[in-house]
């Protein structure tokens, strides 16, 4: 009414806190395992928040080119325009230089892409994946603001401190004494998945439904669907 | 002739009737004046050979840089206002230390030549993005490379157009260098017979007499990037032609 009433108001309530929370944790697990002639990555297919379920199908796996996939997990928001823009600046660059990118150059695009919004970040967990010039398999881990390591396997997203571990000690023959790590064939990447999976339902409610595995060739890209728990 | 050009060579964004933009090939006009400079390519590299006008015999001749380097696998030819070519040398270091940083991978001397020409073709439209240049630039360019498709040769006007060459010649003496470079030139060349070739047509289009002073050489191969040739190689080349 009267506004220097209003004002008076205004001006003598209570001090009070806004808030502003613009992530979401949608939950998902990501798991990639690189050989010499191939690489597989696979994610679960369930997008949960909090207790409940979004979706029981939903794959977090994305083709960016014929010989490089994205793994991204978190926040599904950010996944999905992540994954815009970057599909964007490759469609960009294949104008720019008539040629797909490479496995490397993706690599590099997304860290760049990542740290450029290092004060607002993607609330993104990401694993590149692809074959190299050579057509050697190779495994890329981000963080949210785009530190970048090249590995031959990883796990990201949910169930990470449950399924890394299992990959170190099966993939990576960490910290035993004379014992070496197995030769990478697609059979044991995709047991190791398999079972890294499994175990991460049995624990994780946010993973679970289902599987799908992609495996990237210099033939193509190959996918295969498998049954998780659903509880 | 030049009376019905008079209406139209003003503004540098402006057609004639006829469809010409006369401040352009004004501009390649500019490059007639210029040092003949030579670039040719071979499966083992590229060559790129320039005449150095030395006016005085009190100038320093090393001063006069006609040769640069773009990148670590790009180097530069260029002839006609060697002041302009800064500008554009500079954007095509800059483009290239960006690829790398974003892509991290060398450039591909197709996309240096495509990103000079943007920014040559950019002359008289002043915008947001903040002044350009009031005139095309007058220099000609040879773009000479190596990336994942092979070596590369690029040639450049002022008016933007790219194409790629075997072999091209630029600048003053360049109808004849050209000629004679379609005369000797092939596919199967070395990058020895490529060197040799370029410094013979320079000879022949010189007016001064070729010596390890007055000419400017370089290469890219895989093995060694860019670099240039030191005076006494040149000169060993020259005491063979």
């Amino acid at each position: 009414m009267c506004s220097e009433v209003q004002s008076a108001q205004d001006y003598m309530r209570d001090p009070r806190k806004h808030y502003f929370s613009p992530y979401m944790d949608n939950g998902g697990t990501t798991v990639a395992i690189a050989g010499e002639d191939f690489v597989m990555v696979a994610s679960d297919t369930r997008l949960s928040r909090g207790f409940n379920i979004l979706s029981r199908e939903q794959g977090k796996v994305f083709n960016l080119t014929p010989k490089t996939m994205l793994a991204s997990t978190g926040c599904w928001a950010d996944v999905l325009t992540l994954n815009k823009v970057l599909q964007a600046r490759l469609m960009m660059y294949s104008h720019e230089h008539h040629d797909t990118m490479s496995t490397t150059a993706v690599a590099q695009l997304l860290s760049t892409m990542l740290y450029w919004r290092r004060f607002f970040p993607y609330y993104v967990s990401n694993m590149l994946v692809g074959l190299d010039e050579s057509g050697k398999g190779v495994v890329y881990h981000y963080d949210p603001v785009g530190h970048m390591e090249k590995l031959t396997f990883s796990a990201a997203g949910a169930s990470v401190s449950l399924i890394q571990p299992f990959l170190d000690n099966q993939v990576g023959a960490f910290n035993m004494e004379g014992v070496d790590p197995p030769k990478m064939t697609k059979e044991l990447a995709r047991q190791l998945i398999h079972d890294s999976f499994v175990s991460a339902a049995e624990r994780d409610i946010n993973t679970g439904d289902g599987i799908i595995i992609y495996t990237i060739t210099k033939d193509g890209t190959a996918e295969e669907k498998i049954k998780l728990r659903m509880d | 002739m030049f009376l019905t050009r008079s209406e139209y060579d003003r503004g540098v964004n402006t057609f004639s009737p006829e469809g010409r933009l006369f401040q352009v090939e004004y501009a390649i006009e500019a490059i007639k004046l210029g040092s003949t400079a030579i670039g040719i390519q071979t499966s083992e590299g590229v060559v790129l050979a320039v005449e150095k006008r030395i006016t005085s015999p009190l100038m320093i001749p090393s001063t006069i840089e006609k040769i640069v380097e773009i990148d670590k696998h790009i180097g530069c030819a260029v002839s006609g206002l060697v002041a302009d070519s800064r500008t554009l040398v500079d954007h095509a270091r800059v483009e290239c230390a960006n690829h790398w940083f974003v892509y991290n991978e060398d450039m591909k001397v197709e996309s240096v030549a495509q990103a000079v020409s943007n920014l040559a073709i950019r002359f008289g439209d002043s915008d947001d993005d903040g002044p350009a240049m009031s005139r095309p630039f007058g220099v000609a360019m040879l773009f000479a490379g190596i990336d994942k498709t092979g070596s590369h040769l690029y040639h450049m006007d002022p008016s933007g157009t790219f194409l790629e060459f075997g072999a091209k010649a630029i600048g003053s003496g360049s109808e004849g260098a050209q000629q004679s470079l379609q005369e000797s030139y092939h596919k199967s060349m070395t990058l020895q017979e490529a060197l040799k070739v370029a410094l013979t047509v320079l000879k022949q289009v010189m007016e001064e007499k070729v010596s390890g002073t007055n000419v400017e050489v370089a290469a890219v191969t895989p093995e060694k990037g860019f670099h240039r040739y030191p005076q006494n190689e040149v000169e060993t080349v020259i005491a063979d032609l």
